[in-house]
């Protein structure tokens, strides 16, 4: 079994490693070329843009969670669904929309101009900053921090609440100097998905000028044709988010969460009509801004345009969406329920090693995964020109780069259950496999399905992969929306956003439902 | 025993053969995907019965594909709008020879490959647009005057990570030289009125909104906000004029870049390959992409769009148009040796 998780970490992470051994030989006058002109630029700009999305990011995801996680009001069972559904919507679509709607000749200032003319000069700004990015990309990636928050918060028992308060504390305090630090993993989880997310945009952040780390790789890559310090770029990237990774686990790997499964279930509150609200604010804001203002323009469009439309290329495009992701999705699933199963049974040191490594391929950007596939294909050993172009080898990079999302929320489902079931589960003579079907599945189960709703998800929105990697005369959804995209042609793409939107919404609806069942559970 | 196996053996190669020739079909990696594209493939077929497989991606992401693939690619022709990704396919050795006078005929020999390794379809100059509010037409002259501190914070322009920004530069490297064309570059980002971003419309949409006064877009641009469906956008384009640069006597006229198509090297439908290629510089096709993306035609007999018209005739520079791609690595060299991003 070890022999059998060892071999598929390896096929899983094996293009990295071919980047990175490409990389070993290199003449690297070029590199040294970026060092001394661009890297320094593309480095603060990109920690800039990081710094504003996460902090944006964290003010929408976890405000909201907390408020929704503790309080009982109307509409808080609606908020809560809407909260999670800008992740519906791809960040290059909502920067792209944004641009438009702020634009001068968008609908906020056309409408200025005919109603409200002493607002013109001052709405008449360059939309085009790397801040209102940072805002922009926040509102399509917060749920990612919600999601966690929400799971996080509902799941502190009550008793760490009472305690807190009965010594004196006020609940602000108590916000702030127990409720966060408990809930630091999750965060931190959410925050993660959030700042690779970051990382790996591009044409966003090409559109609103903003240079980042990403941008030097394609530089290379693309208009100096210098596939070698494209490579050793996104290596070092690579190596410095593994730092950066690491550095975190260690700082957490010192607290051990248990949460007891039966805690005192959470006694929400009836807030006052002030704080009633405030917190109507708080939650309407992220929901109006991420998901309504988007999905109107977009559904504006998509009138507008409705009957040039060819709804057999919508629909051809849809089932091709949806059959490589589900296949990637169920992919990743099984091996990361895996991965997870045989961590638990075999306590072997070098596995929980390969558990967290075989994450790190989220750290690369879609597109270099693209690359080092397609050199990994195209040289000794692998060199094989029928699998470049296959399905195979757009499923084999989707894998690669969703396999941490895949196994973020399995992680935290099979860690949270004490070990003393396998234990128990041993000392009566059950096989692995049994031990598995009757206690692992069954309550896993919530998991299972977050992990598959979330990867499917993710994937329907994949853009770089899917653009480098496609067979001959295959298009999905994103690839179709980027294309007209870029062509300035927004109200064209559309259609297409709107198919992943609301795609991404049943299944957002799906992920909430289970998730709330896994809080109720959780918490009786 | 023999006999069998050798049958057996016939049989297989029969059937992987005819695997690579799927009879009417030609397969194209495209840069390009205009409406226009989709039409003039619509029509091909009509005519022709042959099916058009497109697919369509950035042209360096192609070129590694197609440089990757090697002996085995399907594609049967490379389309980009960037004469520059044309010459580096010939090259990366990614094309052959098409040398057809019928076709050649039709076409301004200014804008043929010497070598004969693509073949063009449209071309589109880079051109100079001006607030018709804010800026007199005496003002301009030559690409070269924009370097001047009269354009201080007045001048807009999208990213050099843009091929059509480096065709250009590429062009100028070709003309004045390196270090000419650093100091031209370093003097135009002191004048950029804001730090380079958005596309060429965008730019364009600047002006009317009076966050510059002159900037450098495809002349093609033009003509679509034009015939925009969007009032607003009319309007951007009705706030600025098209100005040819070096037009005067003596200078060496215009910049253009040629959108243009290339066979190649192991194409697996050649015949019905070529067919599309007299296609699309027929007459006929010539028409349709002239009235519906307002670009030129190659062919000098083909008049551009109405709109296109009223910017009048202009001198387009004859620099080697392969230039614009062997000057491509000093030009972005040139780009972050100046601060342009």
């Amino acid at each position: 079994m070890v022999f059998s998780t060892v071999l598929l970490f390896l096929i899983v992470i094996l293009p990295i490693i071919t980047l990175i051994v490409g990389t070993v030989n290199i003449d690297t006058s070029n590199f040294r070329y970026l060092w001394n002109n661009l890297l320094l630029d593309y480095s603060l700009d990109t920690m800039y843009l990081v710094l504003i999305t996460s902090f944006f990011s964290l003010l929408f995801g976890v405000l909201p969670a907390w408020y929704i996680s503790t309080n009982n009001f109307t509409g808080k069972n609606i908020y809560d669904i809407l909260l999670y559904l800008p992740l519906a919507i791809p960040a290059y679509i909502m920067a792209f929309t944004y641009s438009d709607i702020l634009s001068y000749t968008g609908p906020l200032q056309s409408f200025a101009r005919n109603y409200f003319p002493d607002l013109v000069s001052f709405l008449n700004q360059d939309y085009l900053q790397i801040e209102v990015l940072g805002v922009i990309m926040a509102l399509a990636l917060y749920p990612y921090i919600y999601t966690a928050c929400r799971l996080s918060f509902s799941l502190i028992g009550a008793n760490y609440i009472d305690l807190s308060r009965s010594l004196g504390m006020s609940r602000t305090k108590t916000f702030y100097k127990i409720i966060i630090p408990l809930s630091r993993v999750s965060i931190f989880s959410g925050l993660f998905l959030v700042i690779m997310e970051v990382l790996n945009e591009y044409g966003a952040v090409k559109y609103f000028g903003v240079n980042t780390f990403t941008s030097g790789i394609f530089r290379s890559w693309y208009s100096m044709q210098d596939v070698e310090t494209a490579s050793l770029l996104a290596v070092f990237l690579f190596f410095v988010i593994v730092l950066f990774f690491s550095v975190e686990r260690f700082f957490n790997s010192r607290y051990n969460f248990n949460y007891k499964p039966n805690t005192k279930k959470f006694r929400h509150e009836n807030p006052s009509t002030s704080k009633k609200i405030f917190i109507h604010i708080i939650s309407f804001i992220p929901v109006f801004l991420g998901f309504i203002v988007p999905l109107l323009f977009i559904i504006g469009n998509v009138i507008y345009e409705f009957e040039r439309i060819d709804f057999y290329k919508v629909f051809n495009l849809t089932s091709n969406t949806f059959i490589v992701s589900l296949i990637a999705s169920i992919i990743i699933v099984l091996i990361a329920v895996y991965f997870q199963f045989l961590k638990r049974i075999i306590k072997n040191k070098i596995l929980t090693v390969f558990n967290e490594a075989i994450s790190l391929t989220y750290a690369l950007p879609g597109a270099v995964i693209g690359l080092s596939l397609i050199i990994m294909f195209t040289s000794f050993p692998f060199k094989s020109e029928v699998l470049l172009g296959s399905f195979i080898v757009l499923i084999y990079a989707y894998v690669m780069r969703y396999m941490a999302v895949g196994i973020s929320p399995l992680k935290s489902s099979f860690e949270k259950h004490p070990s003393s079931y396998d234990d128990t589960a041993v000392n009566l003579g059950m096989s692995p496999i049994k031990l598995f079907k009757s206690i692992h599945l069954p309550i896993n189960k919530s998991a299972i399905a977050i992990a598959f709703l979330i990867t499917f998800v993710d994937i329907i929105k994949e853009l770089p992969i899917t653009l480098i990697l496609r067979p001959f005369n295959f298009d999905t959804l994103a690839v179709q929306t980027y294309e007209y995209a870029i062509e300035e042609m927004i109200p064209k793409s559309s259609i297409y956003s709107l198919t992943i939107v609301m795609m991404g919404v049943i299944l957002l609806i799906f992920l909430k439902k289970i998730v709330n069942k896994e809080i109720d559970v959780s918490g009786s | 025993m023999n006999k069998y196996f050798y049958a057996l053996l016939l049989l297989f190669l029969g059937s992987c053969s005819s695997n690579n020739k799927n009879s009417n079909v030609i397969n194209i990696y495209s840069q390009r995907h205009y409406n226009v594209d989709e039409l003039q493939y619509k029509n091909f077929e009509k005519l022709t019965g042959i099916k058009v497989n497109v697919t369509k991606a950035n042209a360096d992401e192609l070129i590694q594909r197609m440089k990757n693939e090697g002996n085995s690619s399907p594609a049967d022709l490379f389309i980009t709008v960037d004469v520059g990704k044309l010459w580096q396919g010939g090259e990366m050795g990614l094309f052959q020879e098409f040398n057809d006078q019928s076709v050649f005929n039709n076409i301004d020999p200014e804008l043929l490959d010497p070598n004969n390794l693509w073949v063009p379809l449209t071309y589109r100059s880079r051109v100079i647009v001006y607030s018709n509010e804010r800026v007199n037409k005496d003002e301009l002259s030559t690409y070269e005057d924009l370097s001047d501190e009269k354009w201080k914070g007045k001048l807009l322009v999208r990213s050099s990570s843009n091929a059509y920004n480096q065709a250009l530069l590429s062009s100028l490297v070709e003309n004045l030289g390196s270090e000419k064309t650093t100091k031209w570059s370093e003097a135009v980002v002191a004048n950029f009125a804001r730090s380079p971003k958005g596309n060429d419309r965008d730019q364009v949409k600047a002006i009317a909104a009076g966050q510059g006064d002159i900037a450098i877009v495809n002349s093609y641009y033009i003509g679509l906000l034009l015939s925009s469906e969007k009032e607003e956008e009319i309007n951007a384009g009705k706030a600025v004029s098209v100005f040819f640069p070096n037009q005067g006597d003596g200078e060496r006229g215009a910049h253009i870049n040629v959108s243009g198509i290339a066979l190649t090297k192991n194409s697996p439908n050649k015949e019905n390959a070529i067919k599309l290629i007299k296609y699309l510089t027929s007459g006929e096709a010539q028409k349709t992409y002239v009235t519906n993306s307002y670009e030129y035609s190659v062919n000098p007999t083909v008049q551009p769009d109405e709109i296109v018209q009223g910017w009048g005739e202009f001198k387009k520079d004859p620099v080697d148009l392969n230039s614009l791609g062997k000057n491509r690595s000093e030009a972005i060299r040139i780009f972050d040796k100046t601060g342009w991003k």
